[in-house]
C-alpha cells in the first residue's frame, strides 16, 4: 500500500504516495528526478547520498522517505540562487575540490550542514564533517583548502 | 533489495507501546533512526512484515540531568544531541568524548543513542561507556515498566533483554560520585570507523585521593557482549593505583576478554590490544578521578 | 612573466559548474522513455561447469521482459589484448564453465530494479562444483586444477627482460642481498560503480552511454561481442565517476545491457550494485616478488634479478600488460647495468586481477624502494644518496628497452633531502621514509590492434570565434578536458572560454585509446596541439594574405590578436579575422586536424616522469599502530598545463597509494572476498589523511606538447614504498606484505623483542 509522503524540496512543497519501504534518496533521484544526489554504497558508509533534513547533514541512502514526513529537505540543486552560485560551489570551483564530481553533491551538503551549525569552523572540525564523505579523487585536503577558505570569510554569501 | 513491509508510525509512546503489543506476536521489528536496521534489511538480512517507525515520538527525545537524579537521556535523542549537550560538562563528559568518534556526523544527526543500544552490536560505541557509568536502562510495555541494569541489557550478538512489547525509554546515568573519573577509547585503524577494539573505564578513588574505592572496566568488541573485566577490577579495587599495576589488570582483562578473528583483526591481537587499552584509558580515568 | 597566457594558469574545470550544481548527467543519473533495468545473475561457485540454466520461471515474472544466457550470445570470448587471440578467454556471460565467484551467467531486464532482482531468484542454474586453486604459487603446480583449457600449469602469459649480463656480474658485487615480497590486490572503489544504458532501435544501431576510461575500446569491444559493426556501435561518456584503471574493458554491465535491448529493443539500463563492483569487476593484481640485488661497497648497484608470479584471477584482462609493466618499472628510477625479470602470470579462480593506477608499478616500487634502503643500509650510505648514486639521468637509455629524454630525478633527490633536514631532529616512534619513482606517459603498445592514431583531434573555428575541439580523449575525474582546453586555446592564441569540448562520444569524436596509463595529456595532448595549430595556420595564411605583409615576417596569435612576432603591435583581431576566412573559404568553417601515435621512442613510452616522496609516520610501539604524519612529494611533470589539476592529481594519489601501503586489501576465503563494501573495506578518509606538500621541479619534455608529461598515475607508485621505509626508521621494523597494518607491525615488535632477548 502507498503512503502520503508531504514535504519541501529546495522550497517547494511536494505532495507523493510511495511504498513505505521508499528511501528519501529514491524518492529525490527516482521519483522528482533530482539526479543532483548520489549514491556510492548501501551500507550507509560513503556519504554521497548527503542532504540536509531539517538544517542538519543526513545519509538519505539511510533514512525511509516516510520519516521525512513535514520536513524540509534541501539538496545540492538547492543551493545556488538562480544564476548566482552558493558560496561554497564558488569555494570548490576555486580550489578544485572536485575531480570526477560523483562525491561533491555529498561533500557540499556536509558542509552546509557544517557552517549551518558553526561559521567559523577551524580544520579539525571541517576535517570531522566531512569524515563520512568518501572522495577518491582529490585526497580531501583541497576540500578542506575550499572549507577554511569558507570559514575565514572569503567567500561571503551574496544577501 | 528492500522486501514490502506494512508501515506504522505511532506519534506516541502510548500508542506505540499498544501496536507493539498488538503485534508482538507478529514478524516485526522496530526502527529509530535506522542507521543499522536498513542496512541490514537493504542486504536482505532483515524483512519485517510489520515495521513501527517510532522516530517520530518525540516525548523520547530529551536530556535532563539534576544532582540528585542524575543525568537521563530520552531513548530517541540523537547522537549529535548527546554529543553537543551542554549537560555532559556536568560529569558525563565521556558520553560527549564517545559520541564524538560515533561514525559520521551524518549518522549522528540522525541516529540514536537508545536505537544504538537496541542493535546490540558488541563494537557499539554508547554501550561500554554506559555501563561503565553505572547506568540504568528503562524499558517499558503496555502494562509495565521495568529497569535493567545497562550491563545485563546485551544477552549476546544483536541480541537484547528486551521481551517482544517493549520499547527502551529512557537512560538513566546516576550522579557521578565525588572523585570520579571515566574514560573510553576505542582502537580501529580508520578514525571514524567501528571499534576493533574498545575499552571503558571509571574509577572512583578514596578520600586520599589515591586509593581505588570502585572501579568499572568494560571491554567493546571483545566478546559476544560489551563485558565488564571484574578479574581486573579486583586487581585495582582498594589498591593504590600505580602503572604497574594498571598494566596488570589490562593483561587480568585479557584473560576475561574471549574475542573473535575477523577481517580487521585476530582473535590474539585483539587480547594484546585489551592489555593496553584498559592500562591507558585506566591512566586517563585515574588522572580525571583525581582532578574531579 | 610565464610566455604562455593559458597554460600554468588556475583556471576553474571546464566541467566545474556542472559538476557543483548537481547539473552533470552521469550513465547513473541516465533516464532514457520506455527504459528497462537490467540485473545480472552470478556464479556463487569459484569453479564450475555449468549443466543447465532455466530461465522459464523468470521470464513468466510479471514485469520481466527479457532474459539472456551465454546461448544468446554469438559466443564469442573477448579480451583487450585483440592481437593474441589466445589471450581473449571472457565469455562475460557464462556458456560453460563458470570460472569466479561472481563470474556473469545470466542477465534480466524488468520493469524496475526490484522486479529485475526477484528475476534473478528465480532463475535455476545447475552447476557442477570443480576443484578450485585461489593461490597462484600452488595454480602453477601440477597437482592444481586446470582453469582454461590448454593452459598448461595455469601459466596464462611470462614476460622476460634482460640486458647486460646478470650471472656474470654477481661476482663484481661487494654485497648481494635477496628477499620475497607479497604485494596484495587493491579495489579502485570509483565513486560511480560500473554501469552502462545500452540502446539498440530497429534499425539495429546501438548507443551505449556508459561510465568509462576509453569509449572507443568499448565501441570496438562491444561490436565484436554482438557481431555488429563498429560504425553500428557509438559509444558515449557522459561523465564518469572515476575510474583508476577499471574502466577500460568491456565489462558485464556494457555487455549486458547491450545483448539485452538487442533483444528486446528496449533501452537498458545497468548499475552494478557495491558488492558486485568489489566482487565482479576487475582489481590490483596481487604479485609475489623475488628478488636478488646485488652493489658495490660504494652502493653502485651492479645488478638485479627478479622473479614475479602474479595472481591473475579468472581472466586475462589488462593483467598481462600488468605483468609486463612492473618487470619494466623494477627496474626504475635506477640504471642497472645488469638486469633480469622473470614474470608470470597464473590464472586462479579468484576475480580477475588487471589494471589499477600505477600498473604493476605502485608494487614493483615498495618492493625495489624497500630493499634499496635496506641495501644501504648494510653498505652504511645514506638513503638519499645511493639512491642519487645510481638514480637515472636526461637521455638514458634503458638497454633495449626505453629512451629516457627530461628527468628531473636528481632536483627531486635534492628537494627531498632539503625537506628531510627541515624536519629537524624527530619525536620518539617517528621516522620518515623516501621512495623514488618513475612512471611512462602513455603506452608504446599496440595490443588491441588498432589501425587509428593513438590519439586524434579535431579542432572547427566557428563564425563567431568560438572553437569545438573533438577528441576522443576521455574525461573521468582526472582533468583532462580541461587540460586539453587549455593546450587548444594555448596554441590557437585564444581565451579558455573560446573552447568548447566534445569528448569521448565515437559518434562525433575522432577515436583515442582512452584514459590509462597516463597517457591523455602527451597524447592526446600533442594531438589536439597539433589541430589547433593547423587551424592557426589556415586563420594566418588569411591573415597574411589581407595585410599584405612581407613574407619574411613570421605571424603568430596570442591573446586573440593575430600579428607579426616581431612587431607584435601590427596585427588583426582573430575575431574578425575568423569571419572573413570563413567567408572567404566559402563558407566552410575553419576545421584543423592532429594525430599523434609515438614513433622512434622505445618500446615503453615517449616519455617518464620522475620523483621522490618523503612519508613521516609516528608508530605506537605498544600496539603497532601508525599515523600517516605527513607526505612531501618533489615531482616533475615537464611543463605544468594545468596546476589545480596537478594538486588534485597529487594529493588524490596519496590518499589511494597511502591506503594501498597502510590499510586497504581484499582478503578471501576461498575465493571469495570477505569484504566487498565501503563499510568492512578501509578507506581513508578526512580525518585520516596526512598533511600533503608538493615540491614542484622545473623539467621540459621535448616529446610532450609545450614540454608537458604525465602527473597523475605514477604519483601512486612511491608511497607503499616510502610508508615501508617510514615504519622501518620509527620502529625498526621491516614489512615485507603489503598492506603494512598495525597488526603486521606489531607482530613484527614482538617477533624483534624476542629476538634481542
Amino acid at each position: 500500500m502507498k503512503h502520503e509522503l508531504k514535504f519541501t524540496l529546495n522550497g517547494q512543497p511536494y505532495e507523493i504516495y510511495i511504498k513505505p519501504k521508499t528511501l528519501l534518496v529514491e524518492v529525490l533521484r527516482d521519483e522528482l528526478g533530482f539526479t543532483g544526489t548520489k549514491r556510492g554504497c548501501s551500507s550507509s558508509s560513503c556519504g554521497a547520498c548527503t542532504v540536509m533534513l531539517n538544517g542538519a547533514s543526513v545519509k538519505s541512502c539511510s533514512i525511509l522517505a516516510l520519516q521525512a514526513n513535514g520536513a524540509e529537505v534541501v539538496t545540492v540543486e538547492g543551493l545556488a540562487k538562480g544564476a548566482e552560485l552558493h558560496p561554497l560551489q564558488k569555494a570548490f570551483l576555486d580550489h578544485g575540490a572536485f575531480q570526477c564530481g560523483f562525491c561533491t553533491a555529498g561533500m557540499l551538503m556536509s558542509a552546509r550542514g557544517l557552517f549551518e551549525e558553526n561559521a567559523t569552523p577551524d580544520v579539525m572540525t571541517i576535517k570531522e564533517a566531512i569524515d563520512g564523505n568518501i572522495c577518491r579523487c582529490t585526497g580531501y585536503n583541497s576540500i578542506v583548502r575550499a572549507l577554511t577558505a569558507v570559514s575565514k570569510g572569503e567567500y561571503k554569501e551574496e544577501s | 533489495m528492500i522486501k514490502d513491509f506494512e508501515y506504522l508510525a505511532p506519534k506516541t509512546l502510548k500508542d506505540a507501546l499498544t501496536l507493539l503489543d498488538k503485534y508482538k506476536d507478529e514478524d516485526h521489528k522496530v526502527i529509530a533512526g535506522g542507521q543499522s536496521l536498513l542496512v541490514l534489511m537493504r542486504q536482505g538480512l532483515v524483512a519485517p512484515q510489520y515495521l513501527i517507525d517510532i522516530k517520530g515520538i518525540s516525548e523520547l527525545s530529551y536530556i535532563k540531568s539534576d544532582a540528585k537524579e542524575g543525568l537521563k537521556i530520552g531513548a530517541l535523542t540523537t547522537h549529535r544531541a548527546v554529543e553537543k549537550s551542554p549537560v555532559m560538562k556536568n560529569g558525563y563528559s565521556v558520553l560527549s568524548e564517545m559520541e564524538k568518534r560515533l561514525a559520521s556526523v551524518q549518522t549522528r544527526n540522525w541516529g540514536t543513542i537508545g536505537g544504538n543500544i537496541c542493535h546490540g552490536d558488541p563494537a557499539g560505541d554508547p554501550a561500554p561507556v554506559l555501563i561503565a557509568l553505572n547506568a540504568t536502562l528503562k524499558v517499558a510495555g503496555l502494562k509495565a515498566e521495568r529497569t535493567v541494569p545497562a550491563e545485563d541489557f546485551t544477552l549476546d550478538y544483536f541480541e537484547t533483554a528486551l521481551e517482544p512489547g517493549e520499547l527502551l525509554v529512557e537512560i538513566q546515568v546516576p550522579s557521578p560520585r565525588p572523585r570520579t573519573g571515566t574514560a573510553y577509547s576505542k582502537f580501529n585503524i580508520i578514525e571514524s570507523d567501528m571499534a576493533t577494539v574498545s575499552a571503558a573505564v571509571s574509577v572512583t578513588l578514596k578520600s586520599d585521593n589515591k586509593t581505588c574505592d570502585d572501579v568499572r572496566i568494560v571491554l567493546g568488541a571483545a566478546a559476544p557482549t560489551p563485558r565488564r573485566a571484574k578479574k581486573a577490577e579486583a586487581v585495582l579495587r582498594g589498591k593504590e593505583v600505580t602503572d604497574s599495576l594498571l598494566k596488570e589488570a589490562g593483561n587480568v582483562a585479557s584473560t576475561e576478554a574471549e574475542p573473535l578473528s575477523d577481517i580487521a583483526a585476530s582473535a590474539e591481537y585483539r587480547q594484546e590490544l585489551v592489555k593496553v587499552m584498559v592500562a591507558r584509558i585506566g591512566r586517563e580515568a585515574l588522572a580525571r578521578a583525581k582532578k574531579a | 612573466m610565464s610566455k604562455y597566457s593559458v597554460i600554468g594558469t588556475r583556471v576553474h574545470r571546464v566541467d566545474g559548474v556542472e559538476k557543483v550544481t548537481g547539473t552533470a548527467k552521469y550513465t547513473f543519473d541516465m533516464v532514457l522513455p520506455n527504459m528497462l533495468y537490467g540485473k545480472i545473475l552470478r556464479s556463487p561457485h569459484p569453479h564450475a561447469k555449468i549443466l543447465s540454466i532455466d530461465t522459464s520461471k523468470a521470464e513468466k515474472l510479471i514485469g520481466v521482459k527479457a532474459v539472456v544466457t551465454g546461448k544468446d550470445t554469438i559466443g564469442k570470448k573477448q579480451g583487450i589484448w585483440r592481437r593474441f587471440p589466445e589471450l581473449c578467454d571472457e565469455e562475460i556471460l557464462c556458456r560453460e564453465k563458470v570460472r569466479y565467484i561472481g563470474d556473469a551467467v545470466a542477465a534480466v531486464a524488468a520493469i524496475d530494479e526490484d522486479t529485475a532482482e526477484e528475476a534473478l531468484d528465480l532463475i535455476e542454474v545447475d552447476y557442477e562444483p570443480l576443484p578450485a586453486v585461489f593461490n597462484p604459487m600452488e595454480a602453477i603446480t601440477e597437482e592444481a586444477p586446470q582453469i582454461h583449457e590448454g593452459v598448461e600449469l595455469n601459466i596464462n602469459i611470462n614476460r622476460h627482460l634482460e640486458w647486460g649480463n646478470v650471472d656474470d656480474a654477481w661476482k663484481d658485487c661487494d654485497h648481494i642481498i635477496e628477499e620475497q615480497y607479497v604485494c596484495s590486490s587493491q579495489a579502485h572503489v570509483c565513486m560511480e560503480t560500473h554501469d552502462a544504458l545500452a540502446s539498440f532501435d530497429h534499425n539495429g544501431k546501438l548507443t551505449i552511454w556508459t561510465s568509462t576510461q576509453a569509449a572507443y575500446y568499448i565501441q570496438v569491444l562491444a561490436a565484436d561481442m554482438l557481431g555488429i559493426r563498429e560504425g553500428d556501435v557509438r559509444c558515449i561518456n557522459p561523465y564518469t565517476g572515476g575510474g583508476f584503471g577499471s574502466k577500460f574493458e568491456l565489462d558485464s554491465a556494457q555487455f549486458c545491457a547491450a545483448l539485452l535491448s538487442q533483444k528486446i529493443r528496449r533501452p537498458v539500463k545497468i548499475v552494478l550494485n557495491r558488492e558486485e563492483e568489489f566482487t565482479a569487476t576487475k582489481r590490483r593484481t596481487p604479485m609475489y616478488y623475488f628478488v636478488k640485488l646485488g652493489a658495490k661497497k660504494d652502493g653502485t648497484m651492479l645488478a638485479k634479478e627478479v622473479r614475479v608470479i602474479t595472481e591473475g584471477g579468472a581472466y586475462t584482462a589488462m593483467g598481462a600488460t600488468a605483468l609486463y609493466l612492473t618487470g619494466f618499472f623494477s627496474s626504475f628510477p635506477y640504471k642497472y647495468p645488469n638486469y633480469r625479470y622473470d614474470g608470470y602470470r597464473a590464472y586462479t579462480n579468484t576475480a580477475p586481477t588487471s589494471a589499477m593506477r600505477g600498473f604493476g608499478a605502485p608494487q614493483s616500487t615498495f618492493v625495489g624502494e624497500s630493499m634499496i634502503d635496506n641495501l644501504a643500509e648494510d653498505l652504511g650510505i645514506d638513503p638519499i644518496e645511493i639512491r642519487r648514486k645510481n638514480g637515472m639521468t636526461p637521455n638514458y637509455v634503458v638497454p633495449g628497452q626505453a629512451w629516457i629524454q627530461s628527468c628531473g630525478l636528481h632536483e627531486c633527490l635534492d628537494a627531498i633531502e632539503k625537506h628531510v633536514k627541515e624536519r629537524g631532529k624527530l619525536p620518539p616512534n617517528r621516522g620518515i621514509g623516501v621512495s623514488a619513482y618513475g612512471f611512462m606517459s602513455g603506452g608504446i603498445f599496440n595490443w588491441f590492434d588498432t589501425p587509428y592514431a593513438f590519439s586524434s583531434a579535431i579542432v572547427r573555428i566557428n563564425i563567431d570565434g568560438k572553437v569545438d575541439l573533438f577528441t576522443g580523449a576521455n574525461e573521468i575525474g582526472q582533468g583532462s578536458n580541461t587540460t586539453l582546453s587549455m593546450i587548444c586555446a594555448e596554441a590557437l592564441g585564444v581565451k579558455l572560454d573560446d573552447i568548447r569540448i566534445h569528448s569521448a562520444d565515437t559518434g562525433i569524436c575522432p577515436p583515442d585509446l582512452g584514459a590509462w596509463g597516463s597517457r591523455e595529456t602527451l597524447m592526446n595532448g600533442n594531438a589536439v596541439k597539433r589541430a589547433a595549430e593547423d587551424a592557426k595556420n589556415q586563420l594566418i595564411e588569411f591573415a597574411a594574405a589581407k595585410m599584405g605583409i612581407n613574407i619574411v615576417y613570421d605571424m603568430d596569435i596570442k591573446d586573440g590578436w593575430i600579428h607579426l612576432v616581431d612587431r607584435p603591435e601590427r596585427g588583426v583581431s582573430y575575431y574578425d579575422i575568423v569571419k572573413d576566412a570563413i567567408r572567404g573559404k566559402d563558407g566552410e568553417a575553419i576545421i584543423g586536424r592532429g594525430h599523434y601515435t609515438p614513433h622512434r621512442k622505445g618500446m615503453i613510452s615517449p616519455a617518464y616522469s620522475f620523483g621522490v616522496q618523503a612519508a613521516e609516520v609516528e608508530v605506537d610501539p605498544e600496539t603497532g599502530r601508525y599515523k600517516l604524519v605527513n607526505v612531501t612529494t618533489a615531482h616533475e611533470s615537464g611543463t605544468v598545463i594545468n596546476p589545480v589539476g596537478i594538486e588534485g592529481q597529487l594529493e588524490g594519489a596519496i590518499m589511494m597509494a597511502g591506503g594501498y601501503g597502510f590499510c586497504e586489501d581484499q582478503p578471501m576465503d576461498e575465493g571469495k572476498i570477505l569484504n566487498p563494501s565501503i563499510a568492512d573495506y578501509k578507506l581513508i578518509r578526512a580525518l585520516d589523511m596526512p598533511e600533503t606538500e608538493i615540491l614542484e621541479i622545473d623539467t621540459y619534455e621535448p616529446e610532450g606538447p609545450f614540454g608537458a608529461k604525465e602527473a597523475g598515475e605514477g604519483l601512486t607508485n612511491p608511497t607503499a614504498g616510502a610508508i615501508g621505509n617510514a615504519v622501518y626508521k620509527a620502529a625498526g621494523v621491516r614489512i615485507r606484505h603489503l598492506p603494512i597494518t598495525p597488526e603486521k607491525v606489531f607482530r613484527a615488535l614482538e617477533a624483534k623483542k624476542k629476538q634481542e632477548k
